[in-house]
């Protein structure tokens, strides 16, 4: 028996060891079209912000969505959503004063979504800015909803028992960092905060002390969701969010399943962008990614209408996208997410070294390492594709693997020593091993320095850090320069610790551009920081741009509309469908 | 003549084998052995005992002859291929990139040879096994021989450590020690080099290993110390050296030696499983842990980066464990099957 079994096991191992060697791997089939030309707007047309939101071929009404999720989202209170998973299911079940229109192809409209347009610079100056309310929007209890409780959403955003959320629009009407402070909400629960005034039902006013341009876009997140004061159940609030969009929380088992039924009292009418195909969406936690994702592949019954909302994991992907059947339910699409390689430019003060690390880099082995492009694209630019305005350029072209020969003319036979400083996670180790031998070979010296995974976002961020290079990463709140430039190389905002400034790179005269362009109209910013950029990169090369990250998703056969936000870079479910 | 109580095994089989002839020691054909020759024969006797002694000498030869295969080969463990990677990083051509020039393929991502970095990592393994089943053992028999032979409160208080030693969670010291070590001797712009991490690894180990050697040790030293041949060399006013060394150790080898064996598969294993969890070596270093758990990321899409390692490491410690099992049969007969 002992001998047989001994045979069986050998046979076994043998044989999955021959299936996988019986394939060879050309590389056929492996290209990734990244061609797609990112466009984004502010809609000047009223007619823009009108529902109802065109219908989808071939959608219809029916079924149950479902979306596996490897962990429960973190807040459903909209004025406490900031993470990916929360901004893609708050769509769901909130309405917001601005909402962007997204083709799921790059063309991006940001468009009125409770209000009729998005927003009117009243004095051309970006400091008074009004909102009028669309009639016939509600609640799920049929109650209309006016600038009275979109103006509460945005005031109980000052409680810190209610923290989580983003943080703008606050900071700006308090103009100080230390908003819930300067005004206190739970002294002050009948009033509003400063600045923030609703005149009429009809009206929502934001004075500001400074020049706040960006304001339609920070109110396109959930902090401008609508709120009754007397639904207001304060932290409780997380588990069960008063709709004001397409559906309404039916169950909330926290941690196992979210499920959304339709809200009767939702008006198609007066949505740009939401639809309300499915009767039931459900949210399921659990399964890993791996998991999640080959029970989508499998395609079996309930699974059929499902979608894997974390991406496929990099030991999956040769799999799928070699699989021609899977091919009609994959999704590709870059996101917003952009990875630098980041210089201290406090420690590496020069320019050459900076620009021979641009010319060295091979971006094309980096993307192999980190599991291939279906995982990351290249970038050569400091503002992702996704960004208004943006404009393609390489400013130190050394093509796909690097310029090795170019590196080393402009370090001139010298042999810098840098220290690289890397989470001690998985994925930065490869990176690390990967940028080591890569910069070796064009005559630098890496010394590699782990750095604990959970004090490494910290460690970099303080002022006088010790490491010369490390990864950065930069997902922006909403694709315009403003939320990618001055944030992350305004020298002036360059304090202790905490510095998303974490090239620690500081110009006067570019720090005077960003200043200039802030104060220019939103819609005419778009090509001045496209032009910054370049600007930035060609004269001072504070960072090594690498790579944006991409979304691969799967779902079942029978999931339809579903498309990767450009905004966020994860899966929107506003047309999402259950397919016959 | 001693009155070792393995001798008078020894002596036990010799009359056995000599058909009951013990009284006529020197009869035709009957040849005298000691007990180390008496194991030897019946080492070389058991077929699965030799089969796993040829692998193990093979597998440490082949540790010891790393530079010589690196030359012969042509690739060094941190060279990188991608080139021969397709847009997912994944080796082209049959079985995980088998060619002439890469024997067991590439890894993917990276691209760096899988054969001279099992190498490589073959020995990075099987010193740090070696190593720390030597400390171990050093430490055990030292500790135990002391507790057993003089007893009092040395006894006492040498188990009283032992205890407290078995009852620390290993894991959990081995997780919280390995980082603040290397942040205590090395600055924020030093890497840590390989051999300080190997060093660390293994004082975890012998920190935490000897406990069972020790307890081994010990309980073997009481059972021998009250008997004759202790009494009589004592009474011959032998000293603590030579009644520990000469008198007690040379009987206690055989269980020694078998706990030795079967420590080295386990610290292969454990050394394998501390970097899976991320505290043994990084990624520079190769080790057999860290390739195990890079690879297991690829089970479905490349098997062949999982097999390789994975079989390798199989056969290493299932080789020591069935010579270690050999080992004890051959020096304790009466325990055999």
């Amino acid at each position: 028996m002992r001998p047989r079994a001994a045979v069986a096991a050998g046979g076994a191992i043998a044989l999955v060891v021959t299936l996988g060697a019986c394939s060879e791997n050309t590389g056929d089939g492996t290209t990734v079209d990244n061609t797609r030309q990112q466009t984004g707007v502010i809609a000047t047309d009223p007619k823009d912000s009108l529902g109802p939101a065109a219908e989808v071929a071939g959608a219809q009404k029916g079924g149950t969505f479902t979306i596996i999720r490897e962990t429960p989202i973190s807040h459903l209170d909209p004025q406490r959503t900031y993470s990916f998973a929360g901004l893609m299911a708050n769509p769901l079940f909130s309405r917001y004063l601005t909402t962007w229109k997204d083709d799921g192809k790059g063309g991006l409209v940001l468009v009125g979504d409770l209000a009729e347009t998005p927003g009117t610079n009243v004095n051309s100056d970006c400091k008074v800015w009004e909102f009028k309310i669309k009639d016939g929007v509600k609640f799920e209890d049929g109650t209309p909803i006016t600038s009275k409780e979109i103006a509460y959403g945005i005031a109980r955003s000052f409680n810190p028992d209610l923290a989580g959320g983003p943080t703008y629009v606050q900071e700006w009407l308090a103009d100080s960092p230390e908003y819930d402070t300067k005004w206190d909400f739970k002294k002050n629960q009948t009033s509003l905060p400063p600045g923030l005034t609703a005149p009429d039902p009809k009206t929502l006013r934001f004075e500001f002390a400074k020049p706040r341009c960006d304001l339609p876009f920070a109110v396109s997140l959930p902090t401008s969701a609508p709120l009754k004061a007397d639904k207001d159940t304060g932290v409780n609030l997380d588990q069960r969010p008063f709709s004001s969009g397409p559906y309404k929380v039916a169950k909330n088992q926290a941690g196992v399943q979210l499920t959304l039924d339709r809200n009767p009292h939702w008006d198609a009418a007066t949505d740009p962008v939401r639809h309300q195909y499915p009767d039931q969406f459900v949210w399921s936690f659990g399964p890993t990614a791996d998991a999640a994702n080959n029970r989508v592949i499998a395609d079996n019954g309930a699974d059929q209408s499902a979608v894997a909302f974390n991406y496929v994991p990099s030991s999956l992907v040769a799999k799928v996208a070699q699989d021609a059947a899977l091919k009609s339910r994959t999704i590709l699409s870059p996101t917003p997410s952009a990875n630098q390689l980041v210089i201290n430019n406090q420690r590496v003060t020069d320019l050459k070294i900076r620009q021979a690390l641009n010319y060295a880099i091979d971006r094309d082995g980096l993307i192999k390492a980190v599991g291939g492009q279906t995982v990351a694209q290249p970038m050569t630019t400091l503002m992702p594709s996704s960004t208004i305005g943006y404009e393609a350029y390489d400013a130190y072209p050394a093509g796909a693997n690097g310029n090795v020969d170019k590196a080393k003319e402009l370090l001139g036979g010298k042999t810098p020593e840098l220290v690289l400083g890397v989470a001690d996670n998985t994925g930065e180790q490869k990176i690390a091993i990967q940028l080591k031998g890569n910069l070796e070979r064009a005559g630098f010296k890496i010394t590699v320095r782990n750095i604990p995974d959970d004090a490494k976002l910290d460690e970099v961020k303080k002022k006088n850090n010790p490491w010369d290079l490390y990864i950065g990463n930069w997902a922006a709140d909403w694709p315009s320069g403003a939320s990618i430039l001055p944030v992350l190389y305004d020298g002036r905002s360059i304090k202790a610790e905490g510095n998303s400034n974490s090239a620690f790179f500081n110009d006067p005269a570019i720090n005077a551009e960003f200043d200039r362009i802030l104060a220019l109209e939103p819609t005419k910013q778009g090509p001045e920081w496209a032009k910054l950029d370049q600007k930035i990169m060609k004269e001072h090369a504070p960072v090594v741009p690498l790579y944006v990250d991409v979304a691969y998703l799967v779902h079942g056969s029978k999931a339809g509309g579903v498309f990767i936000s450009s905004v966020f870079g994860y899966p929107s479910f506003v047309n999402a469908h259950v397919k016959k | 003549m001693s009155l070792s109580p393995v001798e008078g095994v020894a002596l036990a089989e010799i009359e056995s084998t000599g058909d009951g002839d013990g009284d006529a020691p020197k009869a035709k054909g009957f040849v005298g052995r000691s007990p180390g020759q008496l194991a030897w024969v019946r080492l070389r006797r058991d077929r699965t005992a030799m089969i796993s002694a040829a692998m193990l000498v093979f597998f440490v030869l082949l540790a010891f002859a790393v530079p010589l295969i690196q030359a012969l080969y042509g690739v060094g463990p941190r060279e990188q291929f991608q080139d021969r990677l397709d847009g997912f990083g994944m080796p082209l051509g049959y079985a995980g990139g088998i060619t002439g020039e890469h024997w067991f393929g590439l890894e993917p991502g990276l691209g760096r040879d899988i054969f001279i970095r099992m190498v490589h990592g073959l020995r990075t393994s099987l010193f740090i096994a070696f190593a720390a089943a030597v400390i171990t053992a050093a430490l055990g028999i030292l500790l135990g021989t002391l507790a057993g032979y003089l007893g009092g409160w040395i006894d006492a208080v040498i188990n009283w450590i032992t205890d407290l030693t078995l009852a620390m969670p290993f894991l959990i010291i081995a997780l919280a020690l390995t980082p603040t070590v290397a942040l205590r001797f090395y600055g924020q712009r030093e890497a840590v080099p390989p051999a300080f991490q190997i060093g660390v690894l293994i004082s975890i180990f012998a920190l935490f290993g000897w406990t069972s050697t020790a307890r081994l040790v010990r309980g073997q030293v009481i059972a021998l110390r009250e008997r004759e041949f202790v009494e009589a060399a004592r009474a011959s006013g032998a000293g603590l050296g030579h009644m520990l060394f000469r008198q007690l150790l040379p009987n206690i080898w055989a269980p020694i030696l078998v706990s030795f064996s079967l420590a080295v598969p386990s610290y292969i294993t454990s050394e394998a499983a501390l970097s899976f969890i991320g505290v043994g070596l990084t990624d520079e270093t190769p080790s057999f842990g860290r390739m195990i758990y890079r690879s297991l990321d690829y089970l479905q899409t490349d098997p062949s980066y999982v097999f390789f390692p994975g079989i390798t490491i199989f056969a290493l410690v299932l080789a020591f464990n069935l010579f270690g099992d050999a080992l004890r049969d051959a020096l304790d007969p009466k325990s055999s099957r």
